[in-house]
């Protein structure tokens, strides 16, 4: 694996701030996508973030809009306005390394198996609360109908000043949350050898993901000059004894390849990871969500912050990648004031002894929030990545 | 024909039932705004019905209102505790799919099911799910010790409910406990989960209560399993090796017998013959028969279709068909 010079100085700058994928669709993106009518309060929306944002031609849009119902390539140019929003959001706040919060992407892994062959779809599963995603069976041969990511990420490095991070979907959560009509369909409950024969069409299944979806849309991107590729995992310590598959299938989907590959898990029991992932060598990065589990009260001490009990694990890989630290929980409307979001990352440095191997970042996209609870969110979190550099004496 | 295999034998579905497109985009529509509570309502009363309805096709003998409106397994009984919350999200299992750790007070206590789990529209005979001890001492966030824990929550939550359904005409409850065969037990927690069982047993006077196992490999457990004080304890036969199992079962069998989590289609006599076996492997006194883990991560295209197979696994076992 090569690595520029310029990439390694981009990866260990102390405390560098990034999101994590998905922003909220506004509800003018989302509705003119659908056709449906755009009323006065979304374009007043449009209005509003364009000018909070600095977009520039921002009326543009909302003429755009007062058009709707749109044609498809009217859908297309709201679409790609979401782009331009999301990036603009991601600046503003005043983060290191932005992406478009995913705005042209229906949902991080419905994107990914619509553009892809031998998948069908099976119905909406409920995910928590009143959150549901698409369940797809795979039933054919696995292929790349076409590189998925191309088009929005031409589009975001055009118009991003920041350094730009694309969020991809990873073979074994691609593999885990389907279905699987295709490699293992035997029933019979009492049949001979059953477990192992599971097992052994479960790799097949993540392997073909990883080499004939993930690694060609990989290469796309790098072709085009993306430099940073963080392969999203949240399904990659679902099943413990699956490990080495998560992975065989990482390494599989970015060997050889000339970029820095990165990786995000969230909502799990982390120390299910250890020792497995020590053979993840090509991963520069692990972005993790931690403020899910933790206290909101102040406090760099171990006790004071239980959600990060596991950071010894990611500090002793010998591969020393850096941790993306999850300082924002993502599933509530509660702003972390930049004094806890200080806290959660003095107590990070500490445990790792060098701020170059830390950087900070949200649980997880934000999807899920209001733009105005995000904004807040992330707004603090640049706050109190500020007041930690402070507090180190870091410029 | 057939001959049956066993004097009583009762199929069921247990615990979440999915949510159909329709209660989907309802539930999406009114957190996003764009519906009202009373179109919500009306999503979920068909869905009821829809599953019912499904469910006497079938020829299930216990019936059930598939859970739909419960947000997690805990959630109605977090929402009738005052001292609990539910707050902190946490992955089921090895599932793309999560819940709300119960948190809060030390020694809980129920003060009212929410009053839609009991009058759920749904004819007797009825099947009722509920957490078990064990699985409920092992998720909740808490500082109190695990199994004091799993004693004050059989005792003042889990048996008040327990009882409140058993009144309300719940002729069977099904205690879903996945975190055994998941994650094991030390031998020194296995008095407190009987004695924690046998207090929800006691509660639910006139019900029958099974305990389910599933997620994993229960064999390990089995034996100390088949003493506890429920009518019928259940197997998860998707990760559990049959042969493994001690024998004779010496109580009722809640056979798992279809791959809640598969969209794979079993053979339903296939099926019948395997359920077939294990009886005369385990000599249970009763039968019943269900999905391994619920059917709520099947999605709603699959799910009933997993009904219907469960329902001629049924009729097949009892030697209804030719």
């Amino acid at each position: 694996m090569r690595t520029t010079q310029a990439e390694i100085e981009l990866l260990t700058k102390p405390l560098l701030t990034h999101e994590l994928g998905s922003l909220a669709k506004p509800n003018w993106r989302v509705k003119a996508a659908a056709g449906a009518p755009i009323e006065e309060g979304d374009l007043e929306d449009a209005r509003t973030w364009g000018r909070r944002l600095g977009i520039e031609g921002h009326e543009e849009l909302v003429e755009l809009l007062r058009r709707a119902p749109l044609d498809p390539d009217g859908k297309a140019e709201v679409k790609r306005w979401g782009s331009r929003y999301g990036v603009g959001f991601l600046e503003r706040v005043g983060l290191d390394v932005v992406y478009d919060g995913e705005q042209q992407r229906s949902e991080m892994y419905q994107w990914a198996v619509a553009h892809a062959e031998g998948f069908e779809w099976r119905g909406s599963v409920r995910a928590f609360d009143n959150k549901y995603y698409s369940k797809a069976a795979v039933t054919g041969p696995i292929g790349l109908r076409v590189p998925y990511h191309n088009e929005e990420f031409s589009f975001v490095r055009d118009v991003a000043r920041a350094e730009l991070k694309v969020p991809i979907t990873g073979a074994y959560t691609i593999s885990d949350w389907s279905f699987d009509e295709r490699y293992f369909t035997d029933t019979d409950l009492g049949a001979p050898g059953r477990p192992k024969r599971r097992r052994d069409a479960r790799r097949s299944f993540i392997l073909d993901v990883a080499r004939r979806l993930i690694r060609p849309n990989l290469e796309a991107l790098i072709g085009l000059g993306a430099r940073w590729l963080q392969i999203d995992e949240p399904g990659g310590s679902t099943e413990p004894d699956e490990l080495d598959l998560f992975v065989e299938s990482f390494n599989v989907s970015v060997e050889g390849l000339d970029a820095v590959f990165s990786t995000h898990l969230c909502f799990s029991d982390y120390d299910l990871f250890f020792p497995g992932i020590e053979g993840m060598t090509a991963c520069r990065q692990f972005a993790v969500g931690f403020a899910n589990y933790d206290s909101r009260d102040l406090g760099v001490g171990e006790e004071d912050r239980p959600g990060y009990r596991v950071l010894p694990k990611f500090r002793d890989l010998p591969y020393r990648p850096v941790l993306g630290v999850g300082v924002l929980d993502i599933h509530t409307d509660f702003v972390e004031p930049p004094e806890l979001v200080c806290d959660r990352v003095l107590h990070s440095v500490d445990v790792f002894g060098d701020p170059a191997r830390i950087h900070v970042i949200p649980d997880c996209g934000l999807r899920t929030r209001s733009w105005d609870v995000a904004f807040r969110k992330l707004q603090n979190m640049v706050a109190g990545v500020e007041l930690a550099k402070e507090r180190l004496g870091l410029d | 024909m057939t001959p049956p295999v066993q004097s009583f034998v009762a199929a069921y579905q247990h615990g979440i039932y999915p949510r159909s497109e329709a209660v989907v985009q309802a539930t999406r529509d009114l957190e996003r705004g764009r519906t009202d509570p009373a179109a919500v309502d009306e999503a979920f009363r068909s869905d009821r019905e829809a599953f019912l309805a499904l469910q006497r096709r079938a020829g299930l003998d216990y019936l059930s209102d598939g859970l739909l409106r419960w947000q997690d397994l805990f959630r109605p009984l977090v929402d009738g505790t005052p001292t609990l919350e539910a707050r902190v999200l946490v992955r089921w299992f090895d599932n793309n799919s999560f819940f709300r750790a119960p948190e809060g007070a030390e020694t809980p206590r129920l003060s009212e099911l929410p009053a839609w789990v009991l009058e759920d529209g749904i004819p007797e005979p009825r099947v009722g799910s509920l957490p078990s001890p064990y699985l409920f001492s092992r998720v909740a966030l808490a500082r109190a010790d695990r199994d004091d824990l799993m004693a004050g929550v059989a005792r003042d939550v889990l048996a008040p409910a327990a009882r409140r359904m058993s009144d309300a005409g719940f002729g069977l409850i099904h205690l879903e406990e996945p975190w055994l065969a998941y994650a094991g037990i030390d031998d020194a927690a296995w008095d407190r989960f009987e004695e924690a069982v046998g207090a929800v047993r006691e509660a639910a006077t006139g019900a029958t209560v099974v305990l389910h196992t599933y997620y994993g490999d229960v064999a390990p457990h089995a034996d100390r399993l088949r003493r506890l004080p429920v009518d019928a304890v259940g197997v998860d036969f998707v990760e559990t090796d049959l042969e493994a199992l001690p024998t004779p079962w010496e109580t009722g069998l809640v056979a798992g017998c279809l791959d809640g989590r598969s969209s794979v289609l079993e053979d339903a006599a296939a099926v019948a013959a395997f359920v077939r076996r294990a009886v005369d492997r385990l000599e249970p006194t009763s039968l019943y028969l269900t999905s391994g883990s619920d059917l709520e991560l099947a999605g709603p295209e699959v799910a009933p279709r997993k009904v219907e197979v469960l329902g001629e696994v049924a009729r097949e076992v009892r030697g209804e068909t030719a």
